[in-house]
């Protein structure tokens, strides 16, 4: 039975006509190019989710004045160029709305997890291609529906990214009518996308492995994925539910979340949370995946602790479920229920602890070389160790009752979230580039990006957790109304600055990414000398991904193997092969 | 590090403070412990000539301690950040020390109700008081406080008290402090509740005996001079 | 295990072949994450319902208990004839199929008029879904199961149409393996969303 299921030799189709915009691009059913869709959709919403932290981070800075380059703003979202209280509470809703569902999922989740999963196990495609086909114009119509609320009277949505009733459930309290309702549907759009996504992803992985590919020959990459794709559909659920019943609230008139209808907040609450901080994890472990599929090759020897990093994943992401209501420690539940869910949030530390130290562990007696990727996993590692670690003082209930919506808490989420999707990304990015567009990217480009984007990444977020520990409270148009805030001024401008060159230093991935394009140097097969499937195929692969459907003998990471000759061994190179044993 | 922090005037301020400072230092440790390891092996094992990768894969139990004994030194590090919290939570959330006076705070778009009641010591009588961003207390008594919303949730928050409590519409939820040191310190709101959150600054001024017994008279010139001069209630 | 002995040549391997077909694979994780969306409506009504006093409250609608009773029957019934279609495809006959196929399709729009007859009837008698949480949990759990229904008879319309063109056989029906599951949950919660809506 070939990968295929279909008992053909082959999966690759015999006639490779030339294919026209509507069949190679519109309706394509092939993973990769829906995966590289997803790139692009991803990267051009991290552009309008870096556009609002521009503004925020001006105001923030030095408040009411013009924000340089935005005069072209009409009134009344902006006034000539000074962004007002209200579209202020608009932008910080649209930059965590925009990154997390719009950015963060399709850039990990849609695009690495759509190209390489299929190519990974050894398949042809995804179990369900036209599925696969519908989840990426469903989210794209949901991405459309979201920009389009910054041009509806009313605005943007403006009750934060976490949408508390009853601010959110009645436009007379915010002032923003329409564009929240597009906010939800956009949201239920989302999750309909990936719910697609999710069932495309075990399916496949499950029914479509190559023969000799067991669970445990699977790379970690799958592993993460496999595990985010079943956190997301088990706690997406109620999450429509309550989208459901807050859009009732604001059409019909409901009231499932508003008191003077007989309705209850922390419902809401409860619903979005349940949902929220899998909904993390399902970020945070693709992130993961790619820095663990870059170490093993570049620093040639295996993943320390494969076996480890599976059940501490599986054990992670289980944990993920009892956590949710360290959102809410002052938020009116009954106080007793805290310690229970302060408990289970600090346990979650144990098994992250188990696959950092395995990452690290993994680079000890390594013979490591540093390109692009490498550089990205490895600073994306090293950044999200202070990501975890803030995690745990926010856990602590005692002293989340001073922490709680402060800036410590946005510092601690940029430092875990930043680190997996946008390092790891980019890690993925450089690394499996060559792979996506049969080329390679420059190496001194990568190098002066990787350097500005971490240095600058820690300049504008360290300093936050100062203002944090000084009680500087989130989403505040305006901090120097407050005596204890003033002296922050300085930090909040040197953060400023910093992002601006955060921003800048994206120019480099850009004329980098355009350039390599076209121009960039041709790569093989396998430039990086790599185990795992998607290096046994051209770059790019053909339709139906392997001309020869592979076998597998192996596991993912045997590098450097003693008395091998290479130090690599493909997973679908048959033992005793040349590659092992014979000598020149 | 400490000096980071708002001042502390608040009874069990210190103990959320020292919960802090216990996880900094464990954390502390382990960050620096962590990068230090993760940067030397980066710098010792980079491509040499002549020198392979060690194939270690990580599955012998030898080698799996160096994840699993670090991870159960976190779990009972864990297990000893919880023992110290736990009791300053229920200090600050599930205990209501007895005595001293009552004040009740609707938190509302855009400002804060402060509610006294007066000499007779209930609420919703003639000789209540509202002020507006305006909270008054002796210092070292108890202050209970009732919080509601008028509206949408806003969060009362005073940091140099270290107390900070979501308050809700449709429901009341109470809270305490006591106020060590005479003085004026701000009130903040912490839950985005429109487009005024940033502006709902109010101002909790604590005085001392002798000054709050005054401020109760401005206020209700009909009281008696009993002695401490504070309106009754618990 | 050292690493000769993890060498193993494809002919000693079992080639994996998938033990449930990927439609069904797929509808069943799909239906994990239906389950815990009924899970969050649920949790929302026991909550609103716990925080009224009296419940049903004295001045909305008696809902129609019996009528809807007389409904969950049918629905029930249209799962047994759905069993009877994938029994009749298991052993071949897609005479069967197509015979349980539409009796099943037909049960579940008759399920549908009675369910939006109640609805028309509350709702002339007074009970709407801003009459407070009653009447917003009673329409929206019945409305979110009736949309799941609808989508049902559209997915139980369209296997039919393959069973029509000859397209389901003893070995090949997914399809129909992936409908049936789908209908099992439908019909499967109603009773529970039943005893909670219209019995507490």
């Amino acid at each position: 039975m070939s990968a295929t299921g279909k008992g053909e030799a082959s999966s690759v189709r015999e006639h490779a006509a030339p294919e026209g915009f509507w069949r190679g691009c519109v309706f394509s059913v092939d993973h990769k190019t829906i995966g590289k869709q997803y790139l692009s959709l991803s990267l051009f919403m991290m552009v309008v989710g870096g556009l609002t932290a521009y503004l925020i981070r001006w105001q923030l800075a030095w408040p009411e004045t013009a924000v340089p380059g935005m005069r072209w703003v009409p009134e009344p979202t902006m006034f000539e160029g000074v962004v007002p209280p209200e579209f202020y509470n608009a932008l910080v809703t649209m930059h965590g709305t925009i990154m997390l569902f719009f950015v963060a999922m399709p850039f990990l989740l849609g695009a690495f997890g759509n190209f390489l999963i299929p190519l990974m196990v050894g398949a042809a495609d995804m179990a369900f291609p036209r599925v696969n086909r519908l989840s990426f114009w469903t989210l794209f119509t949901a991405s459309s529906l979201l920009l389009a609320s910054f041009f509806v009277p009313g605005g943007a949505p403006a009750a934060g990214w976490t949408g508390y009733a009853p601010l959110s459930a009645d436009a007379q309290y915010s002032g923003v009518d329409w564009g929240m309702n597009l906010w939800l549907l956009a949201l239920a759009l989302e999750f309909a996308s990936f719910v697609m996504g999710g069932v495309n992803i075990l399916t496949t992985a499950i029914n479509m492995r190559a023969p000799g590919m067991t669970f445990f020959r699977l790379p970690l990459l799958v592993w993460m994925h496999l595990t985010a794709a079943v956190l997301f559909l088990l706690s997406v659920g109620p999450l429509v539910a309550g989208a459901v019943m807050l859009l009732l609230d604001r059409t019909i008139g409901t009231g499932f979340f508003v008191p003077a209808r007989g309705g209850d907040p922390l419902l809401w609450q409860h619903l979005f949370w349940f949902f929220g901080h899998p909904e993390v994890y399902v970020i945070l472990l693709p992130g993961f995946g790619i820095i663990l599929e870059i170490l093993p090759v570049f620093a040639r020897k295996p993943i320390f602790g494969y076996r480890a990093i599976v059940y501490s994943t599986i054990a992670a992401g289980a944990l993920s479920f009892i956590v949710w209501a360290h959102h809410m420690f002052v938020s009116g539940i009954d106080a007793r229920l805290a310690m229970p869910f302060s408990v289970t949030t600090i346990l979650i530390s144990v098994p992250f602890v188990i696959m950092i130290l395995a990452m690290i562990a993994t680079l000890r007696g390594g013979a490591a070389s540093y390109p692009t990727p490498m550089l990205f996993a490895v600073g994306a590692l090293a950044t999200f160790i202070l990501g975890g670690v803030t995690g745990i003082f926010l856990g602590s209930a005692a002293v989340d009752i001073f922490l709680h919506d402060t800036y410590f808490v946005v510092a601690h989420f940029h430092y875990t979230l930043f680190p997996s999707v946008f390092l790891g990304g980019l890690a993925g990015l450089y690394y499996w580039f060559p792979k996506m567009f049969g080329r390679m990217m420059n190496e001194t480009l990568g190098k002066i990006h990787f350097w500005i984007t971490i240095v600058a990444f820690n300049c504008v977020f360290l300093p936050l957790f100062a203002a944090g520990m000084r009680g500087h409270m989130r989403r505040i148009y305006d901090p120097y109304q407050y005596e204890f805030l003033k002296p922050l001024q300085p930090i909040h401008a040197f953060a400023t600055v910093a992002a601006i060159v955060l921003f800048l230093g994206q120019v480099p991935l850009i004329a980098n990414f355009f350039w390599s394009l076209f121009a960039g140097r041709r790569a093989g097969e396998n430039p990086w000398r790599a185990n795992t499937l998607e290096w046994a195929t051209s770059s790019p692969p053909p339709h139906g991904n392997f001309v020869e459907a592979p076998v597998v003998h192996r596991d993912p990471y045997e590098y450097s193997v003693p008395g091998a000759v290479e130090d690599w061994l493909p997973q679908h190179v048959p033992a005793g092969g040349t590659q092992e044993t014979r000598r020149e | 590090m400490q000096k980071w922090f708002p001042e502390n005037v608040s009874t069990f301020g210190g103990d959320i403070d020292s919960v802090f400072t216990l996880i900094y230092y464990i954390v502390g440790f382990w960050f620096l412990l962590t990068e230090g390891v993760l940067l030397y092996f980066v710098l010792r094992y980079r491509k040499r000539a002549g020198q392979p990768a060690k194939y270690v894969r990580g599955d012998r139990w030898s080698e799996l301690a160096w994840l699993l004994v670090p991870a159960a030194i976190v779990l009972a590090l864990d297990v000893g950040i919880e023992a110290a919290g736990g009791p300053v939570w229920a200090r600050v959330k599930e205990q209501s020390p007895a005595g001293g006076v009552e004040v009740w705070v609707t938190g509302k778009q855009f400002n804060w109700d402060i509610t006294y009641p007066g000499p007779d010591g209930h609420f919703e009588t003639a000789d209540d008081l509202t002020l507006l961003n305006e909270m008054h207390v002796p210092v070292g008594q108890n202050v209970h406080l009732v919080l509601r919303s008028k509206d949408v949730i806003h969060s009362f928050f005073l940091p140099h008290l270290r107390l900070k409590q979501d308050v809700l519409p449709g429901r009341s939820v109470t809270a305490w402090f006591n106020a060590t040191k005479p003085g004026q310190y701000e009130i903040a709101c912490a839950e985005l509740c429109g487009f005024g959150h940033y502006n709902m600054r109010g101002v909790l001024t604590v005085h001392t005996t002798e000054d709050y017994g005054r401020w109760v008279q401005e206020h209700w010139p009909a009281t008696t001079e009993a002695s401490g001069a504070t309106p009754a209630g618990s | 295990m050292s690493e000769p002995e993890r060498l193993r040549t494809a002919a000693m391997d079992t080639a994996l072949r998938p033990v449930i077909p990927n439609a069904v694979l797929g509808m069943l994780f799909f239906l994990g994450a239906e389950v815990m969306f009924f899970a969050g409506l649920i949790s929302a009504f026991l909550v609103l319902r716990a925080s009224v006093e009296t419940w049903p409250p004295v001045d909305q609608p008696r809902l129609p208990v019996v009528a809807a009773a007389v409904n969950t029957f049918v629905l029930l019934l249209s799962a047994e004839t759905m069993r009877r279609a994938r029994a009749a495809i298991g052993r071949g006959r897609p005479d069967g199929l197509r015979r349980w196929l539409a009796v099943t399709t037909v049960l579940a729009v008759t399920f549908l008029v009675v369910q939006g007859m109640q609805w028309i009837r509350l709702l002339r008698d007074g009970l709407g879904a801003t009459s407070g949480a009653y009447g917003a949990t009673f329409y929206t759990l019945t409305g979110a199961h009736a949309l799941h229904v609808l989508a049902g008879v559209g997915v139980l319309s369209a296997v039919l149409w393959q069973a029509l063109r000859g397209r389901c056989s003893g070995e090949h029906h997914a399809a129909v393996e992936a409908c049936g599951l789908y209908w099992f949950f439908v019909a499967g919660i109603w009773p529970l969303l039943y005893g909670l809506v219209y019995l507490s």
